[in-house]
């Protein structure tokens, strides 16, 4: 078991794996407190084709891919400020629009890219170390900024307008939170990919949900979930020889499964019931 | 002479080309305890809203505290402590009362400054006062209607405010706890010596309590104490026919549409 840590990728791709664990689950809690989860999905989509486009004109992914997340979670959190239409309306037109002009990049290019397909369905295993430079470096700014603002974070999750009233600069710190979304996002695409990433985010967020009345153990929680999941998810990968980005999605999906059965909150609705 | 913390001077509110509120000057000064009265869409949630400085006023002006600034900034949000409209809170938002009381703190305490001891104290003091002490740990979702409301208020006064601005505190909770909501109420404006604004659209719960009546209906149909603004003359202009006088010379406002 343990002579697989000797290995160089493994030990990178375990360490991408619980640093993307854990700051996925940390923004996690405010996305499913503030009730954001249709919003990133779209972003991590929209940063999809930021790496497409890169790949077609031969530039680095990363920017790009930080340029479309960030300009689609604006505009649609200027969509849900304004509430002209119903956001789950223009998110779903946002969110294919993007995906439509990944797969136009895609087929503009000559021949098959694999390193393409590695942020569409992730490849922890493959992390090199520049790219594992990027991501503890890109997380330690989303995690510091997270904990330096987390009170107005928590307050705007649990009130917005309540949070304004009281003088919290709500707004700005609500264009905060969606900037942070999308650079998790863009963190997150190479070790768990496009598609999958927004279940790193939404489930131990979720779990923890059901497991807590308290809004600091929730976040602790998501977070021992997220790092737990996303190791797991790495070692079974490496043992069963199983794709990487879907051994952790669903392995945490079956731990928020159990959770929904052995909720406290779940208990209590059905003895009062 | 008390001093006039809260002046509209012919202010006029409203959003792109609907005006909720015309031409309103009124004063309130320091330690008052006033009603803010009205029908539906008579515009006293969006004289709460100017209050707040979440609305600018199209015309006119409209000074809070000592500054003529237009907009309020931060700091001076923090100093009106503001109980909203009971809304339909989430029952499984993960939060506990001392949590929830803390969160009072987060506006005066600005960016970058985490809570300290200090303000534990503080938020714990704010429980005391509304009877709530004992119960710091329990999920917010778990407790009553009442008790809700009265971690409300408990964080408004965490942000040791000098003005408490009421939107509808006892509308959605029995009868009972809202004669105790509003003991409560009464008890803040003599011991701790608050302004308070309450807005209501129950004339009777609140006559006995308050200083003044201010009556509304997009524009300021009368403002002074309850004897002179509760006559059946004055309140006829905006109630027209849902005005009741009954026999003991009570006054009765119908809102039907309000629970709906």
């Amino acid at each position: 078991m343990f002579e697989m840590l000797a290995y160089d990728f493994m030990q990178r791709s375990l360490l991408a794996a619980a640093t993307v664990g854990a700051v996925c689950s940390v923004i996690g809690v405010f996305v499913v407190l503030r009730g954001l989860a249709f919003i990133g999905a779209g972003t991590a989509h929209a940063a999809f084709a930021g790496v497409a486009l890169a790949y077609l004109v031969g530039l680095p992914p990363l920017p790009l891919a930080i340029v479309f997340g960030l300009a689609t979670v604006w505009v649609t959190g200027v969509m849900e400020e304004q509430g002209r239409m119903k956001l789950d309306v223009s998110i779903g037109i946002l969110y294919t629009a993007t995906m439509a002009l990944a797969i136009l990049f895609i087929g503009l290019m000559k021949g098959y890219n694999a390193e393409v397909y590695g942020y569409l369905f992730g490849s922890v295993l493959s992390v090199t170390p520049d790219e594992l430079r990027v991501i503890l470096v890109l997380s330690m700014v989303v995690l510091g900024v997270l904990l330096t603002f987390s009170k107005e974070l928590y307050f705007i999750a649990f009130d917005q307008e309540m949070a304004e009233a009281s003088g919290v600069p709500a707004r700005r710190i609500f264009y905060l939170l969606l900037t942070l979304v999308a650079l998790t996002v863009v963190v997150s695409l190479k070790t768990v990919g496009a598609i999958l990433v927004f279940a790193m985010i939404l489930i131990p967020a979720s779990t923890a949900y059901q497991l807590t009345h308290s809004l600091s153990h929730m976040t602790a929680y998501a977070v021992v979930i997220g790092v737990a999941c996303a190791v797991g998810g790495v070692l079974l990968s490496y043992g069963w020889d199983l794709p990487s980005g879907p051994a952790i999605v669903l392995l945490a999906t079956t731990i928020f499964f159990l959770s929904v059965l052995l909720s406290p909150k779940r208990r209590r609705r059905v003895q009062t019931a | 002479m008390a001093k006039t913390i809260i002046r509209f001077d012919h202010a006029t509110f409203g959003f792109s080309d609907v005006i909720a509120l015309q031409d309103i000057s009124l004063d309130i000064t320091e330690g008052e305890f006033v009603g803010v009265i009205g029908p539906n869409g008579s515009g006293k949630t969006t004289l709460c809203r100017a209050v707040l400085g979440l609305m600018q006023p199209m015309g006119g002006s409209l000074q809070i505290f000592d500054c003529a600034c237009e907009e309020l900034r931060c700091h001076h949000r923090a100093r009106i402590g503001y109980l909203p409209q009971k809304g339909a809170l989430d029952r499984n938002f993960p939060i506990t009362v001392l949590e929830t009381v803390m969160m009072g703190r987060y506006g005066a305490l600005g960016l970058f400054n985490r809570p300290s001891k200090r303000d534990r104290d503080i938020a714990l003091e704010a429980l005391s006062h509304v009877g709530m002490e004992d119960r710091l740990d329990s999920a917010l979702g778990h407790l009553s209607g009442g008790q809700q409301q009265r971690v409300f208020i408990a964080r408004a006064l965490a942000q040791q405010p000098d003005v408490l601005l009421l939107d509808e505190p006892t509308t959605g909770i029995d009868i009972t706890t809202q004669h105790s909501v509003l003991d409560l109420i009464r008890h803040l404006h003599r011991d701790l010596k608050l302004t308070i604004l309450l807005i209501t659209h129950d004339i009777n719960m609140i006559r006995s309590s308050v200083d003044r009546l201010v009556l509304l209906k997009t524009r300021l149909y009368a403002a002074g104490p309850p004897e002179e603004v509760l006559r059946p003359d004055v309140l006829r202009q905006v109630y027209g026919k849902d005005l009741v006088i009954t026999e003991k010379d009570l006054i009765l406002v119908e809102d039907y549409h309000h629970h709906h």
